[in-house]
């Protein structure tokens, strides 16, 4: 199809999205446009999710720590930050997650928000609270295994 | 801006980590609501109260010791503040029930009525009168909102906005929260903000809520100094020790 003339085609604004989660986390880019969309759905409605847009157009996430770059409606930023803010989990995972900036470029984006993450993590057997536990370290960051689930913690945490 | 967690044992993030995360989402302070988390090492908390300090300097951001008192009515809950108040610089009681409400919003050693309309409770202009008269602040926890969906978020989001339609009409003191439990629940306050603004609440009103955590512990902090002997008058420049 031909494509539209400058004047007709939407204007974009490109967000920076930082995500975070438990090291054992399986996230995966389907399973977040889902989480993004189900979220938008449900806090804006279908009309304002539809307004939004909130299309993923980039994502990465090792160990429980990512990136993504995800493309909304100029003129519906702050609908789009809202509904970002309310995706909680993603199949199940809990995830944090937070707007880093916005520009209005997919190159302006990437340059000025992403690949500042993802730290090569480690294990290691740390002392937490008197036991010896296995912990996944992103640079001071301690995601330390007790029983069947995680602790978020730092090297201050760890004796 | 001021944001108030649950940290570890209580919640899944130590004071460290939560202090990391907030400093990130650019955060001034951070208010822990767990009260064994800053508490000595040797009574089994995490981390202990002189951590606070060093945690505050190594991430830049504020540490405030605090206290959530979770009791089952307010005869329990009177102990409690009158055992904790002179511990820790906020004070928190956990609502929900009428009775407790009640007793919260009356006391005027407690500065934060936390989740006023989690349980059967519920609120009405009479608590909101002796909210604002005794400076207790009620809570606004976005957390159903961020975390849930279907009806328990519209019972939430429902509950929200009668507590604020009350709170406004009466002008009492407020404060707003995500009740973060771990570093991933915390969310920045321009986000809180943006969600705030989506179920209606007025985005500087959402900013004052968050900052109000601040000047409770500015003002408690001052208050338990040694400078201070009561409202208005603080021991001047010339006075020694005696």
């Amino acid at each position: 199809m031909k494509h539209l003339p400058k004047h007709l085609r939407p204007r974009w604004r490109y967000l920076a999205v930082g995500i975070e989660a438990w090291p054992d986390a399986d996230l995966d880019r389907r399973g977040f446009q889902r989480a993004l969309w189900y979220a938008a759905g449900n806090l804006l409605g279908d009309a304002g999710s539809a307004d939004a847009g909130l299309e993923l157009l980039s994502f990465s996430v090792a160990d429980g720590e990512g990136e993504a770059v995800v493309r909304v409606r100029h003129g519906h930023v702050d609908e789009s930050r809202a509904a970002v803010a309310s995706v909680s989990e993603v199949d199940g995972d809990p995830i944090g997650i937070r707007v880093r900036g916005i520009s209005g470029t997919v190159r302006a984006c990437e340059e000025r928000y992403m690949g500042r993450a993802v730290g090569q993590s480690v294990r290691r057997d740390v002392a937490f609270e008197d036991a010896e536990r296995t912990a996944v370290v992103r640079e001071d960051a301690y995601d330390v295994r007790t029983g069947s689930e995680y602790v978020g913690a730092t090297a201050f945490d760890i004796e | 801006m001021y944001e108030a967690v649950h940290a570890y044992p209580d919640g899944d993030a130590t004071v460290a980590r939560h202090a990391r995360t907030a400093a990130r989402h650019g955060y001034d302070g951070l208010v822990i609501r767990t009260r064994a988390a800053l508490e000595s090492a040797n009574d089994g908390g995490a981390t202990t109260a002189a951590d606070g300090d060093a945690i505050a300097d190594e991430y830049d951001v504020d540490v405030v010791d605090a206290v959530e008192i979770d009791a089952d009515d307010p005869t329990g809950a009177s102990g409690a503040v009158g055992n904790c108040r002179p511990e820790h610089t906020v004070v928190c009681v956990a609502g929900g029930d009428a009775a407790l409400n009640r007793y919260a919003v009356e006391e005027p050693r407690v500065d934060v009525l936390a989740r006023p309309s989690a349980g059967a409770g519920g609120f009405n202009h009479v608590l909101a009168k002796a909210a604002r008269d005794n400076g207790v602040h009620v809570e606004f926890d976005f957390g159903p909102v961020l975390r849930r969906s279907g009806g328990d978020r519209v019972r939430a989001l429902s509950a929200l906005r009668k507590l604020r339609e009350i709170v406004t009409y009466y002008d009492a003191p407020h404060v707003v929260s995500a009740n973060a439990s771990s570093h991933l629940e915390l969310r920045a306050p321009r986000e809180l903000v943006a969600v705030g603004d989506r179920v209606g609440f007025d985005p500087e009103w959402v900013r004052e809520g968050l900052r109000a955590w601040g000047s409770i512990a500015t003002r408690n902090r001052e208050r338990r100094s040694e400078r201070f002997i009561e409202p208005g008058v603080r021991r001047g420049r010339y006075e020694t020790e005696r």
